[in-house]
């Protein structure tokens, strides 16, 4: 009950406090404003090493497997290493993207992308794709839409193409050039155009010199068709498993790039194939840009320990004013005075956190949570965590609180949960861009455990899966480095109150 | 006995340390119900140590403390709202109004409904704050102001004894008469009082037994009436158409008596004040006083006599 009276007490002054309104609501509010406008589109990516290649497929036809030419293209490109694939919805989209620079190419397999890929042949009667350096794009129905002010890159993006279209088609026209090989039309051809000499002994039978490969089949057959054919599917075959056996490093009849060259299955890489994503956002706020999926949970957890400072600061200003004293003299009880002290901290606490989530909600447009997640996922996500997060702030608040004498120790102390846990956690410079090292340290801050669970519950566009695991993991670990700190301020004033420490 | 001189606190053999100093030393005096009891002593003295222990803020390193017969200890929490400690620095919320100040100590000390609007409001009036605007905070108010609201909170539980650590430091006559009229008002319910200063003036004109410390030492605790008679009081007096018959006279009367370098100047000191027997001797034997005047004894004096130190330097 005198915990309560405390504790409203110290709500009142908060409340009556006009630098707390400030640093807590409008600084964050504004910091994660004037960062949206600064930082660009790249900014909440994953900073990885991919090269992005944009594709528009218009392939209406079909390949290889009953699958489309271009999935077959667009399967080969994402299996190569180092660099992920975009698809782009639609051409107006596309042709919009590269006007405004955003991408410097977008690959555009047309309509009759397949079509063409499965008249390609050796054959005199099929369409020759090749030239000296590649492939003609416009023969395979391809094009590639190319920003003019980005020729480098634009460049490195048509190269990936052709290098893609030679791996799909040479492997398809040789295949199915192979193929003919068995074909008994072929060995018919072959049958005039092959002549055997036939040895002296024979010439009785054969009065000639030379004979052709097909007649002899057909003397060999004596007139009957069905054999005679049967003959010539066995040469051909023979045919085949000769060249086989000469050319075994290939598979000559694979049609697709790997099986043709016998690779062992590559290791599985990292395929990443995504939809285009509008991740710039929309209107004045940019509503929606994918860097407000990091610098809200970002900057919500780094205000959210700035609150060290502001009730740090009140209780060391109780202390000068001598009402800490006061309060001392009492006859409330220790625990009393500290519960008092620590539930106005863990209510503003709890109210910040969810009002800037809200914020980032309503006025920027963030994702948070999924359609999916059942009400312990919510009640984990946006009642657990953010208390778990308070308790720990109201934890180092009482703490700092208690160990600073005066205004400057309070400044000198609170700066290193407040300032130095919120970098070394990666509020101020995200994971991906800091080294390695800095990124274990980040696992001794509650900055680091409270944003990596905050981080999970707004889904950023490569990875949209939840793991509350580490959502409930954070929110102990958070809980139990409050409870210790608590624990340590209830003992230290505990022994102020009995007189043997100074406050 | 009556209730009223039972001794209510009893403190034996108080001493501090810090580190090697002795910030108090052996102290042990009693003082009884009702009494207005005046600490005085020059700054570093140790009243604000001794009062700390009293409150039971701190420890003290050897000795005890009682409050009708319960040992005062940090750790008993229930003697704290027999306490009442007006400290020598403010101590309130800067941004609770007066009002919500009262209130809110108050209600720690268990107070609540209209016991306790009755009695914010009785404090507010004895402390002349009760006119002031609801919404004006103290950050704002005058020294005196906040000394007044400083002693209020201190009240808001009505404590057995009072202790107020030199409640006057920087306050304007008006709020010093009313801070005085306010402790006799509450001595009157029968309050004890401890009042601690180094105002000699304040001790004089307030306490009923004033302790004087020295160094963490309680070199006298005594009324004011007794106090006096450890220090001289000296009187100068210069007579007409002196002639030396008259001198003799007093001479023989008061050995100690001094001519001073003024023909007809004299002056005397001693323990007792011989104000009344001179001024006798010279009217009967008609001689005429040009001019006389007593520096008659006061703390001052018996602080300096006992130490060899003023009171304030
Ligand atoms: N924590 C401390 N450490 C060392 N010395 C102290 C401490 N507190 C008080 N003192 C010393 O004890 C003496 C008594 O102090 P105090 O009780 O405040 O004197 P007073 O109130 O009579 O002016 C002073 O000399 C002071 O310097
Ligand atoms: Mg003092």
């Amino acid at each position: 009950m005198q915990s309560l009276i405390i504790a409203k007490k110290e709500l009142k002054l908060l409340v009556r406090d006009k630098l707390t309104t400030t640093v807590l609501f409008a600084l964050p509010f504004s910091m994660i404003l004037i960062l949206g406008f600064l930082l660009g589109e790249g900014f909440g990516q994953k900073t990885d090493d991919l090269m992005r290649i944009s594709i528009l497929n218009l392939d209406e036809g079909k390949g290889l497997d009953n699958k489309s030419w271009a999935d077959h293209t667009i399967e080969d490109i994402v299996s190569t290493p180092n660099i992920k694939v975009e698809i782009i919805q639609n051409k107006q989209l596309a042709q919009n993207l590269v006007k405004t620079g955003k991408r410097a190419a977008v690959i555009v397999f047309n309509q009759n992308f397949s079509n063409k890929v499965n008249v390609c042949s050796f054959l005199s009667t099929g369409v020759n794709p090749f030239h000296r350096d590649g492939v003609y794009l416009e023969k395979l129905d391809v094009s590639i839409i190319k920003d003019t002010k980005q020729p480098a890159t634009s460049a490195i993006i048509e190269s990936v193409c052709q290098i893609a279209l030679l791996r799909i088609v040479m492997p398809w026209m040789i295949g199915q050039a192979f193929e003919k090989l068995g074909d008994p039309e072929f060995i018919e051809l072959l049958g005039k155009e092959v002549s055997l000499p036939v040895p002296p002994s024979l010439r009785l039978l054969i009065p000639k010199e030379k004979i052709p490969l097909g007649e002899l089949l057909e003397l060999a057959s004596g007139k009957d068709v069905a054999l005679a054919r049967n003959y010539r599917e066995k040469v051909g075959a023979g045919i085949q498993t000769a060249l086989i056996g000469q050319f075994k490093n290939y598979n000559l009849t694979g049609k697709s790039w790997a099986s043709l060259t016998r690779s062992i299955n590559p290791t599985e890489t990292d395929k990443t194939l995504t939809l285009y994503q509008n991740e710039d956002g929309a209107g004045i706020l940019k509503r929606g840009a994918i860097r407000y999926q990091i610098l809200v949970p970002s900057f919500t957890v780094m205000f959210a320990f700035s609150l060290i400072l502001i009730s740090g600061w009140i209780f060391v200003a109780e202390k000068r004013q001598g009402t800490f004293d006061r309060l001392l003299g009492t006859p409330v009880s220790t625990i009393n005075i500290l519960i008092g002290k620590f539930l106005p901290i863990v209510l503003i606490s709890l109210f910040q956190i969810l009002f800037l989530l809200a914020f980032g909600k309503i006025l920027l447009g963030i994702k948070i949570g999924q359609y999916d997640w059942s009400i312990t996922n919510w009640m984990t996500s946006l009642i657990f965590l953010p208390f778990a997060t308070s308790i720990c702030v109201a934890s180092f608040s009482l703490f700092i609180g208690i160990l600073a004498k005066n205004e400057t120790q309070l400044a000198l102390f609170s700066s290193i949960p407040v300032c130095l846990f919120a970098l070394l956690g990666g509020c101020i410079f995200p994971w991906e861009m800091m080294p390695d090292n800095a990124k274990n340290l980040s696992a001794f801050t509650p900055q680091g455990w409270a944003l990596d669970a905050f981080r999970e519950i707004m889904p950023s566009a490569f990875d949209t899966s939840t793991d509350f695991q580490l959502i409930l993991k954070s929110s102990l670990v958070l809980l139990t480095m409050g409870l210790i700190l608590t624990f340590m301020t209830w003992g230290i004033f505990e022994r102020i109150r009995l007189g043997h420490a100074k406050a | 006995m009556t209730l009223a001189h039972s001794v209510i606190l009893k403190i034996q053999n108080i001493s501090k340390l810090h580190g090697h100093f002795k910030a108090l030393n052996n102290i042990s005096i009693e003082i009884k119900r009702g009494e207005i009891i005046g600490l005085l002593g020059p700054n570093g003295a140790g009243k604000s140590t001794l009062l700390s222990i009293i409150s039971g803020a701190s420890t003290s390193t050897t000795g005890t403390i009682h409050l009708t017969g319960e040992q005062i200890q940090p750790g008993n929490l229930q003697l704290r709202s027999r306490i009442g400690l007006v400290p020598q620095d403010f101590a309130f919320y800067e941004d609770l109004t007066a009002r919500e100040n009262l209130i809110f100590f108050g209600q720690l000390y268990g107070l609540n409904g209209t016991t306790l609007a009755n009695k914010v409001n009785e404090i507010l009036e004895i402390i002349g704050l009760d006119e002031i605007k609801n919404d004006q905070y103290p950050r704002f108010f005058s020294g005196g102001m906040k000394r007044r609201l400083n002693l209020g909170i201190a009240l808001v539980h009505s404590p057995d004894i009072l202790m107020l650590d030199e409640p006057t430091v920087g306050v304007d006559p008006q709020s010093r008469n009313r801070i005085f009229e306010a402790i006799k008002k509450i001595n009157t319910t029968g309050t004890t009082i401890i009042y601690t200063t180094h105002y000699m003036e304040e001790a004089e004109s307030l306490c009923d037994r004033i302790a004087i410390l020295d160094r963490g030492k309680i070199i006298a605790f005594d009324t004011l009436e007794n106090l006096l008679t450890l220090a001289q009081s000296t009187i100068n007096f210069t007579i007409k158409n002196d002639r030396h018959e008259n001198f003799g006279l007093l001479r023989k009367n008061l050995p100690s008596l001094k001519e001073s370098t003024t023909p007809g100047s004299y002056s005397l000191t001693s323990c007792k004040n011989p104000t009344p027997e001179i001024i006798n001797f010279l009217v009967n034997g008609q001689i005429e006083i040009i001019n006389l005047n007593v520096d008659s004894p006061n703390l001052e004096k018996v602080f300096l006599t006992l130490t060899g130190r003023h009171l304030r330097d």
